[in-house]
């Protein structure tokens, strides 16, 4: 296994390295002139060369995509072209929010999620069913910013229990677990609905299962059964799959954190492409295609763990 | 299973709300002050680059200069780092005493700050003045700054400009700000870029990029220790965000929209007021001379014709947007074209679609013409008096497109002369510079010497039709010479009206800015002009009420 | 088959509600009450009334025509972006499957590097530097869908080549496309269409998403991310125009998620009522 972990890391290597070039490649063809975003629109012609050889943006391509990758392979990131300070501490100040949130995010949707698809399952087309299957169908079509903005109009605006502005310091447990309930609630809304309708699947699939059957026709109760041999076989991989869902939820926080102006990588991202801040952006999507790869190897290797039918060689 | 979960669920929403309730001090004795900007991030903290609206309030917090705007009411300058100066009779020796007890804030290597003398002042008014250092180098040529005594500066000038336009270099915009020479000579500016020294009522304290920058009071500041605590700057592109935190009370001052219904509607807020103040822009239709039919000048006149500025401001909002007249700055800027002065030189083409339509016919156009128009992406600046002036010209049959992009396209495109239109709101903090950056020959994008933003291309190109070259160039620079006040502002006053003549532009409205703000925050001045930040000034003397 | 969808009620719905969308697409400039791009500087925020009946937006423009004739934006976008990814997507992964070797590798790899990002942040991206214009946002819906299709295309197919059926074409000497045509193809349709309609609904999301951030088509076009955009500015003076707007999108998605479980359904009648 540990042998096979290692293999992927290799194979992961060669597309990191063509994702660093495609990123690159996309960051320069973004419209627009840094410099110009920098210093704006009383700058002078000089001003705005004067910048743009110190940003380097008059140097060719190829030796700016050289610079890129000798810098990332030294583990440097650069300093943001707009405001100088260093991308890889701008990134180090955000991620803990934007983890956090979708760790809990995950967390909320376990949480809710499984007890409604088990429920779901047990009394099936009953009315817990039919209500949970609208429920999930919802939680997949309502767009996460949109509900964000219902959840502060609510409970921010209206019963001022949660603020609405930041993500407070992330090292001060109070002020932390109340700047992110309503957006961790937002995302988790999303994840609910999936997790919900996984569960339920699941474990119907197992129901028909041979081994199941074979209980059944034991004269087990329903009850053990359905503790005993379903939910564990049911369960296990849905959990074990947490990781792919982390990865779609790091990409859909970029919505909540806009909305709740929260500190996190998707606003990184977002507020570097309207200044055009080069350095910034291609560092972040680098770090993203790396946290992708990661929390795909990462789910590998766990459903691997939880399923022995897989076999890693 | 699940009993478990409700359990569960129900604890976490308890525990969810009690922590939300717990949180509750008292806001008036922390006095701590949360301003939010309508920006997605600072781009810079140096004083001598700071360009946009919050930058430049970010900086004034932080930065002193050797004269000063006062707080609110931006007409005169008063003495700021100097308390006093004097000038030679040929104006071209200037000598600035410096105030006594101004200190530095404290930084690394310098934990008790240090007393500012001249040679921070020279060293900062260099650095303002080098194009590597600084976005401003353009406004100190000719002028050089020698350290007399500690306390005393002399500024010398090659050739001698009026005081108001002398002194403006010098006040607390842009170049004028003095920063902290050891802290620059020690660290270096990599350093300082991310660690701002200077002499200001707060200190700064960190920055979290996208999010916010925070400021500490800076006890021995020489106008006496500010009574906010801290100030919060934070960057909310978003307005519902910004109007969500300042209904909870976590946001005390905001940026607000340019919009008069949103204004009444937030006045409507529990404890918030939303006064409007000027100048802030104006916004200016500037017509690309190089670009056909607009090289025509019936087809300029027609176009103003076909617009009324009384129907556009009303679009805007009358609380907000004033209809103006001249070319460059409106009144009550030194120098500016009033309203009587340019009906009584019959300069005022306005609102009368027959006329625009005949004129139209005369240029060889009948049945109108097409033309595409790029634009900024942002609304209350560009795309809703744009919309509004499309809806106007379309009756005269000119069918002018949009192409909306966004702003750092916007400004890329327009100075590579790509728009037979271009829609500019802007503010220059004299008509001297208004006029060169708009109108100087000098300035014409990529033609230019010193390409700017004189997108008409006025200057190059023969405007009236009489087959030679129109220009208002030796009017510009002779006002820019004249060192009698009243004589430099009758000739910027003939600028303008011959500017007006060749319709280079359509003067259409200045557009009021708001910054609603909760009704316990005491700013400490009354707020009627603000042309140097563009926002409330956050001041020592700024302070939040005892309030529920 | 079709007998298994008509008795899922909740599919039934989900089509209707599709049909109905269409439907104000297609007859949009005929249902709408005005011009979409009508300014009215004087009425501008109004509430609903008698003649515009979920009131004007900031312009001045009527809501409700904007709603009608943001469908058809909304649905493109939804519909050419997934016809774009499955096909591209179907084709890449059965090449892929088919062929195998250097070819697989290759376009396997390509696709990796495709989901490196999460689907939003390279929707973002792309956005970003082709330029927000409606050809190049389903362009770069398109290209987020592909890998999806091709991945699924590409391992059907592999279980689908030692079956029976396609070893018997191959052994009378069957040509490559048409065995792939004929035979692996029509196996594996239904599976592609139930992830197609369920990605319309993805696609629409997505749309509004980028409209939200501000990389959407660009106004005055009306589409109903940006009219949630729009309406979240002016949310404080005309609530309405988010609400409905938001509204809009949650029942389009919701339709075809409600479809794509049924179309499930009756396409793989082992999962019904799942």
């Amino acid at each position: 296994m540990f042998q096979y972990a290692m293999r992927r890391i290799l194979i992961s290597v060669p597309i990191l390295l063509v994702v660093l070039t495609l990123v690159f490649v996309v960051v320069r063809v973004l419209p627009g002139d840094p410099a110009v975003a920098a210093l704006g629109d009383q700058a002078s012609k000089e001003a705005v060369d004067a910048l743009r050889a110190k940003m380097g943006l008059n140097d060719p391509l190829w030796l700016q995509y050289l610079k890129f990758l000798g810098s990332l392979c030294r583990g440097d990131l650069g300093t943001s072209i707009i405001s100088g300070f260093p991308v890889a501490a701008q990134i180090a100040s955000v991620v803990p929010f934007t983890l956090e949130l979708t760790f809990l995010a995950v967390f909320l949707g376990y949480l809710f999620g499984i007890p409604l698809g088990i429920s779901a399952a047990v009394r099936r087309n009953s009315f817990v069913d039919y209500f949970n299957r609208v429920f999930s169908l919802l939680g997949l079509s309502v767009p996460a910013f949109y509900l964000g903005i219902l959840l502060i109009l609510v409970f921010s605006v209206k019963l001022r229990i949660f603020p609405v502005v930041g993500g407070g310091e992330f090292w001060d447990l109070e002020d932390n677990l109340t700047h992110v309930a309503l957006p961790a609630l937002a995302l988790g809304m999303m994840m609910t609905a999936y997790v919900t309708r996984m569960t339920r699947s699941s474990i119907l699939d197992i129901m028909r299962e041979d081994y199941v059957r074979t209980a059944h026709s034991k004269g087990l109760s329903d009850r053990k059964i359905l503790y005993k041999h379903v939910l564990r076989n049911a369960l296990i991989p849905i959990v074990a799959l947490g990781g792919l869902y982390v990865v779609v939820l790091i990409g859909s926080s970029v919505m909540v954190e806009i909305v709740f102006s929260r500190p996190g990588l998707g606003k990184l991202l977002v507020g570097a492409i309207k200044q055009r801040d080069y350095t910034t952006l291609q560092s972040v999507m680098v770090f993203y295609a790396f946290l992708v790869v990661a929390f795909n190897l990462i789910t590998e290797l766990a459903y691997g763990l939880v399923d022995p039918r897989i076999k890693y060689n | 299973m699940k009993r478990l979960a409700h359990v569960l669920l129900v604890s976490v929403f308890m525990i969810g709300l009690l922590w939300g309730l717990a949180g509750a001090a008292d806001p008036a004795k922390d006095q701590s002050l949360s301003i939010a900007f309508d920006a997605g991030d600072l781009k810079s903290l140096d004083p001598h680059r700071a360009a946009a609206t919050a930058d430049r309030a970010i900086v004034d917090m932080m930065f002193n200069a050797l004269v000063r705007y006062p707080p609110g009411n931006q007409v005169k300058l008063e003495p700021d780092l100097a308390e006093s100066w004097t000038v030679s009779a040929d104006k071209k020796t200037w000598t600035f005493k410096l105030r006594k007890g101004v200190f530095f804030h404290p930084y690394a290597g310098n934990p008790n700050g240090y007393e500012l003398t001249s040679e921070d002042v020279v060293f900062s008014l260099k650095r303002a003045a080098n194009k590597d250092t600084s976005a401003y180098a353009g406004d100190y040529g000719g002028i050089s700054v020698d350290a007399v005594d500690p306390a005393t500066v002399k500024i010398t000038i090659d050739k001698p400009i009026s005081d108001p336009l002398f002194l403006a270099k010098f006040a607390n915009y842009a170049g004028g700000f003095i920063v902290s020479k050891k802290a620059l000579e020690s660290k270096g500016e990599d350093w300082f870029k991310t660690n701002p020294v200077g002499t200001g009522p707060f200190k700064f304290e960190s920055y979290e990029p996208r999010q916010k920058v925070v400021f500490a009071a800076n006890p021995k500041y020489f106008r006496g220790a500010p009574v906010l605590k801290k100030v919060t700057a934070r960057f909310m592109p978003d307005v519902s965000s910004r109007e969500f935190g300042l209904q909870t009370g976590e946001l005390h001052i905001i940026e607000g929209l340019k919009e008069d219904k949103w204004i009444e509607k937030v006045s409507t807020f529990k404890e918030v007021k939303a006064p409007t103040f000027g100048p802030c822009e104006t916004q200016m239709l500037y017509f690309n001379m190089s670009i056909p039919p607009f090289n025509d000048l019936r087809v300029r006149k027609a176009f103003s014709y076909a617009l009324s500025r009384d129907v556009i401001a009303n679009f805007m909002g009358k609380s907000l947007a004033v209809p103006i007249y001249s070319p460059a700055l409106s009144p009550p800027a030194l120098g500016a074209l009033t309203k009587d002065e340019a009906l009584k030189a019959g300069l005022v083409f306005d609102n009368n679609i027959e006329l625009a339509k005949k004129l139209l016919a005369e240029a060889g156009f009948p049945n109108g013409f097409k033309t595409e128009v790029i634009i900024s992406e942002m609304s209350s600046s560009y795309q809703k008096p744009m919309v509004a002036i499309q809806a106007l010209v379309r009756k005269a049959g000119i069918d002018m497109q949009l192409k909306v992009v966004d702003h750092a396209s916007f400004h890329s495109k327009i100075r590579e002369n790509a728009s037979p239109i271009v829609y500019y709101a802007s503010w220059r903090p004299n008509e001297d510079v208004f006029l060169t950056q708009f109108y100087h020959s000098d300035s014409v994008v990529q033609k230019g010497k010193k390409p700017i933003t004189n997108f008409s291309h006025y200057g190059l190109v023969d405007a009236n039709g009489d087959g030679k070259v129109d220009s208002v160039d030796p009017l510009i620079e002779q006002a820019r010479l004249e060192l009698n006040a009243a004589k430099q502002e009758a000739l910027w006053k003939e600028a303008q009206i011959q500017i007006l003549k060749d319709v280079v532009a359509v003067p259409v409205i200045r557009l009021k800015y708001t910054f609603p703000q909760k009704s316990y925050v005491d700013l400490g001045y009354p707020l009627e002009w603000s042309w140097q930040t563009y926002s409330p000034q956050i001041t020592e003397k700024t302070k939040i009420l005892a309030h529920k | 088959m079709w007998l298994a969808f008509l008795r899922n009620r909740t599919a039934i719905a989900g089509a209707a509600i599709a049909v109905l969308i269409f439907m104000t697409a297609i007859f949009a400039p005929w249902i709408a009450p005005y011009d979409p791009l009508d300014q009215d500087p004087i009425f501008r925020l109004e509430p609903g009334n008698q003649e515009h009946w979920l009131g004007t937006d900031d312009f001045g423009r009527d809501v409700l025509s904007r709603l009608i004739w943001g469908s058809r934006i909304s649905l493109v976008i939804g519909f050419a972006s997934v016809l774009i990814g499955m096909i591209a997507g179907t084709a890449l992964g059965m090449i892929a499957g088919y062929y195998r070797g250097r070819v697989e590798t290759l376009i396997m790899r390509g696709i990796d590097v495709v989901m490196s990002f999460p689907d939003l942040i390279l929707a973002v991206a792309i956005t970003a530097a082709l330029g927000a214009t409606l050809v190049n946002l389903v362009i770069t819906l398109g290209i987020v869908m592909t890998p999806g299709f091709a991945r699924m295309a590409h391992s059907a197919l592999l279980s689908m080549r030692e079956r029976e059926f396609v070893l018997a074409a191959q052994s009378i000497g069957a040509r490559d496309r048409r065995i792939i045509f004929k035979h692996i193809f029509p196996n594996i349709f239904g599976e592609l269409l139930v992830a197609a309609t369920l990605w319309v609904g993805v696609a629409i999301r997505l749309e509004a998403n980028l409209a939200f951030i501000g990389l959407g088509v660009q106004p005055p076009t009306p589409t109903w991310g940006n009219m949630i955009r729009e309406g979240v500015d002016v949310l404080i003076n005309a609530p309405g125009i988010s609400v409905y707007s938001g509204l809009c999108i949650l029942v389009t998605i919701l339709a075809f998620n409600m479809l794509g479980d049924g179309v499930r359904d009756m396409v793989d009648p082992r999962l019904r009522g799942i």
